[in-house]
């Protein structure tokens, strides 16, 4: 579904990514991981056709995302770091343009919204400026407009970013039901995060893909000796300290 | 289209839901009301003309606020990446916002044709006249308007939204009154840019080809500009 080849992205003199290269198949979710500044955000920003990369090909479904950058939009539903929201709208009157813009055909407009509604679980604040929310229910919104076209492929930029244990559970339990039917790229700074939802990780640093391999390989799951299974967390570190960025 | 409308009026709704358009409103209509007032009683002719340029000098601080957080606001509040990553033309994007100031414009432009019922009901007035007068204002309001949304795209500050709007539209509006400091091509150029000439037709019921052309050209050029600057962001 998804072909990066050699993705650098400069800003200015900064190199932000060095030639990135994966594939992601159709259904697959894959957890992006790495610390502040690794280049995450950066790479779902060229993946939605938001940035363009200063060099190298991003295809999605053999197309290039630049040249047919309107046909691929459709096909993404994205949920940036700091959700989207116009927070004059009430969520209805918000999700309604969202599905007008996102090319929802008119008849099933009202029927889509309430679908995402239900899905989303916000059906008890529909009528509720989005400004009056708690950052719980902004996120799922957020969430709300990312899949309100029924995109197939999910883009979600740390969508459990800020929030408390509860809300927290309450997003990561709807991106689970979200992910049957669609290919999902999360980033996160909580493993285990990453460790419930994915099944395959990309780890970031530098800009650069250090370890692109399935969880059940990363965790060690099928090594018969258990002390030679790690938690994500520990990978995560250990991959750091061979790069210099942590101490023993 | 059925995007571009969904923009204009998300841009209409937001102008209802924000204390700025209650302010300009008020403001613009009071101060108009104050200066038909005084140009009535001072004339004491049923025409509109004066009204008209002080309309348009009044346009000048007006139209900024209206447009200053046109894409300011949504590059502040991360909107603008919710737009940009929707399967959404730059062209619907620049169209339907425009469409949406627009049409509030318009109708606060609307609300002063009561000066009209009220010199129609006393007088005799050359309904050509005020009717090329209206579309005059209109045409001007709908330039500024172009303007100022352009300076809204350049940056995330609302307030150096407004003050370059204000920066570029003084240069327009009063650029004709140093026209003795300029000769030969620089004196031609600034006449043909600057509004004040332009307006003066129309409201004197004199409708030239260049006048059209001015307006027309002007809001086209703008929404071209704006449209490049938010693909801006490909060729960095």
């Amino acid at each position: 579904m998804i072909t990066s080849k050699n993705i650098t992205k400069y800003f200015g003199s900064f190199q932000a990514l060095k030639d990135v290269s994966f594939q992601i198949n159709k259904g697959e979710i894959v957890g992006f991981l790495g610390q502040n500044g690794a280049g995450k955000t950066t790479l779902m920003r060229i993946l939605t056709s938001y940035l363009p990369a200063s060099s190298g090909s991003m295809m999605i479904d053999g197309q290039d995302i630049i040249r047919n950058s309107l046909s691929i939009r459709k096909k993404i539903g994205y949920l940036p770091e700091t959700p989207p929201l116009y927070i004059d709208m009430t969520v209805r009157d918000y999700l309604k343009f969202a599905a007008e813009i996102k090319d929802v055909p008119r008849h099933r407009l009202n029927l889509q919204v309430d679908k995402v509604l239900e899905e989303c679980e916000l059906a008890a604040v529909k009528a509720k400026t989005i400004r009056t929310l708690s950052k719980g229910y902004k996120q799922r919104v957020g969430i709300a407009q990312a899949i309100i076209h029924e995109p197939r492929l999910l883009i979600l930029d740390e969508p459990t970013n800020g929030l408390d244990p509860i809300q927290n559970l309450q997003v990561r339990k709807l991106i689970k039901n979200l992910k049957d039917e669609r290919t999902v790229i999360l980033s996160t700074h909580i493993l285990s995060e990453i460790e419930q939802i994915a099944k395959r990780v990309l780890i970031i640093r530098s800009g650069q893909i250090i370890v692109d391999d399935d969880l059940d390989v990363i965790l060690g799951k099928n090594q018969k000796d258990p002390s030679k299974r790690l938690s994500l967390e520990e990978f995560f570190v250990k991959c750091h300290i061979k790069n210099g960025d942590v101490d023993e | 289209m059925n995007k571009m409308m969904a923009v204009a009026k998300r841009e209409l709704s937001a102008y209802f839901k924000s204390p700025i358009a209650y302010i300009v409103s008020i403001l613009t209509i009071s101060i108009f009301n104050i200066f038909f007032y005084m140009i009535i009683d001072q004339n004491k002719e049923v025409a509109l003309k004066d009204v008209f340029q002080v309309m348009e000098f009044m346009f000048i601080f007006l139209v900024p606020l209206l447009t200053m957080g046109i894409f300011a606001q949504e590059k502040a509040s991360g909107t603008m990446e919710f737009l940009m990553t929707a399967p959404l033309s730059n062209t619907a994007i620049v169209m339907g916002k425009y469409l949406g100031a627009l049409i509030f414009f318009s109708s606060l432009v609307a609300m002063t044709f009561v000066y009209y019922g009220i010199v129609e009901y006393f007088g005799t007035p050359d309904r050509m006249t005020i009717l090329t007068g209206y579309l005059g204002v209109w045409l001007e309001g709908a330039f500024f308007l172009a303007l100022g949304m352009l300076t809204s795209c350049w940056t995330r500050n609302q307030i150096l939204a407004a003050m370059t709007s204000y920066v570029v539209l003084f240069l327009l509006y009063f650029s004709i009154n140093f026209l003795k400091y300029f000769s030969g091509a620089s004196e031609v150029m600034i006449r043909a840019l600057g509004t004040g000439s332009h307006l003066e037709n129309l409201a004197a019921g004199i409708i030239t080809v260049s006048d059209l052309v001015y307006y027309l050209s002007g809001i086209l050029f703008c929404l071209f500009l704006t449209r490049l600057s938010i693909e801006n962001r490909l060729w960095r």
